[in-house]
């Protein structure tokens, strides 16, 4: 009997949260209330911190790969740089950028880079010399080999970095709720904690996780599309050299099953111990919502 | 013609990797750089596309000097064949050996036909064309990558230690290839190698190099063998460079005895008989036409009851045979060697019986051509 009230109970609280999702999924006319408003920012601005992120991590990637020396001061600059608490970043935004989406994406951009970064100069590094000299000897420009042979044979673990930062900057883009911007953060914010009401707050963890999966989910699908060459069981010469490192615990636990043929993926602490900065735990590894 | 004038490399930290090399490549040849590891063999060869740029010296390709031309187009003409063939990951293998085609702007349709006609000349199945490097085995890998440096029909084509890294039974596979190739196609081939057999094989000449880039001896491979110009090139040729050096000449020379042979119909009384007044201790038995059965001992053949025909006896193995047109006196001998009779089986190339030749005639054989 006990468990059929237990039952009985959640059921009813499935049904509460679900009716509150649909009565409020979007007021038509009024663009700033609704659930559906707050799932397009946080794409907008989860995505938008992701793209930036890469187009600064390429670069700066090529040239740490390039010029070995730049690398560990960049690294450390960057894990520095992830130390400092998001909240804050985004509060010292707000004088130059406003209420806009800025204030939050140029944080969230910076933070990814502790994992594109060095995924960016790996995927690099582990190009084979073998394949490298060969593209030399074919007669390879410099531009030309980085664009037709490197990048693409880096692909594999520039995407697998991605998957770990997108997960991991869809779950904190909530926390930039607190300067009024954040997607579904706000749903926990303002509509779930300040009104002690727990419906928001179950629609906007649900959603913000799904949101996750489906990202991951493309990411795969255009890891499969981009590199039909490295899908495979076995493990091949230039598999064999890829490091694999240990995924940050939250965004890896986020992004749900990870299919076996994913590239290694470098951990935003593992690379920090190398280069000096020592209190490097699982504490820093796991990002932050 | 490749010309190296007093080419030399020496890096920053004080290390010589060439000291002053002298040598001409001949066109249409193959020529073996080979050498122990820091030898200077690799850095030489990367001379001539400019993969290294030497610091002294100069390197020349029918007289004109390398630094003369641009790296990038001098290295789409002179085909590169690396060790782990250096596939292109990403890319098919079709596409893998259109790869300087493309880069000299063939257009995309022919440099695929083109693709298409080096793998059928490097023996991969065009069922191969669209597939990735990794679903390949490493001798198929490295056909690959000596399709791809022969695509845009380079007259030069270096080789650095292209078949070091697969099994002794792939590689010898691949040595024959390339020796097939190479009658038809007649590049001028730089192979560089750390192994002399491998050297001897394919050479038409052959630099041997010692530690610390110097040149030791340059010569044709049965001169390397008869004559090392001193201990460290006799030590790294090898202790058995004599009977290695009979693979140059061919056993057709070899006189060839037809009277111990006898087809197994024949009565073993009969054989015993002739085999007694030659004073050989050994019969060849054959079939009717002639393919080897087995080796009958003089006493076997005495002890036979009367009326038994030799084919009816309990013969011992005639071991494996050479082919008198195309095997070397190396392959004579060691047959010799191996039989339980002392004497080698020389066939035609239906594997016919042309006759058997004993150690001891194979001895005075070998004494008269190698001397």
């Amino acid at each position: 009997m006990v468990g059929d009230r237990v039952i009985s109970d959640s059921w009813d609280w499935i049904v509460r949260v679900t009716d509150w999702g649909v009565t409020n999924w979007s007021h038509p006319g009024e663009p700033d209330r609704g659930i559906l408003p707050r799932l397009l920012q946080h794409m907008r601005l989860s995505y938008l911190s992701i793209l930036l992120g890469l187009a600064v991590a390429l670069p700066m990637g090529l040239a740490c790969a390039r010029w070995k020396r730049l690398y560990p001061p960049v690294l450390t600059g960057v894990n520095v740089l992830y130390a400092v608490p998001s909240i804050a970043l985004f509060f010292l935004m707000l004088p130059y950028t406003g209420f806009s989406d800025w204030t939050a994406i140029v944080p969230l951009a910076l933070y990814t880079l502790v994992i594109l970064l060095p995924n960016v100069v790996d995927g690099l590094r582990q190009v084979p010399d073998h394949v490298r000299q060969a593209a030399v000897a074919m007669g390879f420009g410099q531009l030309r080999r980085l664009v037709q042979v490197e990048v693409p044979v880096a692909v594999p673990v520039i995407i697998a970095g991605l998957r770990v930062a997108s997960v991991a900057t869809i779950s904190m883009v909530s926390v930039a709720s607190l300067v009024g911007l954040g997607g579904l953060g706000q749903l926990i914010l303002s509509d779930g904690f300040r009104r002690q009401f727990d419906a928001p707050i179950v629609v906007g963890i649900v959603l913000t996780v799904v949101l996750a999966l489906v990202t991951d989910a493309v990411l795969v699908l255009a890891q499969r599309l981009l590199t039909p060459w490295s899908r495979r069981g076995g493990g091949g010469p230039s598999r064999a050299d890829r490091a694999a490192a240990v995924p940050s615990g939250t965004a890896a636990t986020v992004g749900g099953p990870r299919t076996a043929d994913t590239a290694g993926t470098s951990s935003p602490g593992g690379e920090a111990i190398e280069s000096g900065s020592g209190s490097t735990g699982e504490k820093e590894r796991t990002w932050r919502s | 013609m490749i010309t190296f004038e007093g080419a030399a490399k020496l890096y920053p930290d004080g290390t010589v990797a060439v000291d002053d090399l002298n040598l001409t490549v001949e066109t249409g040849q193959t020529t073996v750089f080979v050498g122990p590891s820091g030898s200077g063999k690799t850095t030489s060869l990367r001379m001539v596309n400019r993969m290294v740029e030497p610091t002294g010296g100069t390197v020349l390709i029918d007289g004109e000097d390398v630094r003369r031309r641009d790296p990038a187009e001098l290295r789409r003409s002179i085909g590169y064949v690396i060790q782990q063939a250096g596939l292109f990951p990403h890319r098919t293998v079709r596409d893998n050996i259109a790869t300087v085609p493309l880069l000299l702007g063939w257009g995309r349709a022919r440099a695929r036909a083109r693709a298409a006609e080096l793998m059928e000349l490097v023996g991969l199945e065009p069922s191969q064309a669209k597939r990735y490097p990794h679903q390949l085995s490493g001798g198929q890998q490295q056909r690959v990558g000596v399709a791809r440096a022969l695509a845009a029909d380079p007259p030069i084509l270096l080789m650095d230690e292209p078949f070091s890294a697969v099994d002794p039974v792939v590689r010898a596979g691949l040595q024959d290839e390339l020796l097939r190739l190479q009658r038809e196609l007649r590049k001028t081939i730089v192979f560089v190698t750390h192994d002399i057999d491998e050297a001897v094989r394919l050479g038409d000449r052959i630099a041997v190099f010692r530690p610390g880039g110097r040149l030791a001896q340059y010569d044709g491979p049965e001169r390397l063998l008869a004559e090392p110009c001193d201990a460290f090139v006799e030590s790294f040729v090898g202790y058995d460079r004599g009977v290695r050096r009979l693979s140059f000449f061919p056993a057709r020379e070899l006189s060839l005895r037809e009277d111990v042979v006898f087809e197994d119909a024949t009565g073993a009384d009969r054989a015993a008989e002739a085999v007694r007044d030659k004073n050989e201790p050994w019969a060849l038995v054959v079939s009717a036409d002639r393919l080897p059965l087995g080796w009958a001992g003089a006493a076997q053949l005495d002890r036979a009851p009367a009326g038994t025909a030799l084919g009816a006896l309990d013969l011992a193995s005639y071991g494996h045979t050479f082919n008198v047109a195309t095997d070397s006196l190396r392959a004579a001998l060691d047959a010799a060697v191996l039989s339980p009779a002392g004497r080698a089986v020389g066939v035609d190339t239906d594997g016919r019986v042309v006759g058997v030749v004993s150690q001891e005639d194979l001895g005075t054989a070998l004494w008269s051509v190698t001397a």
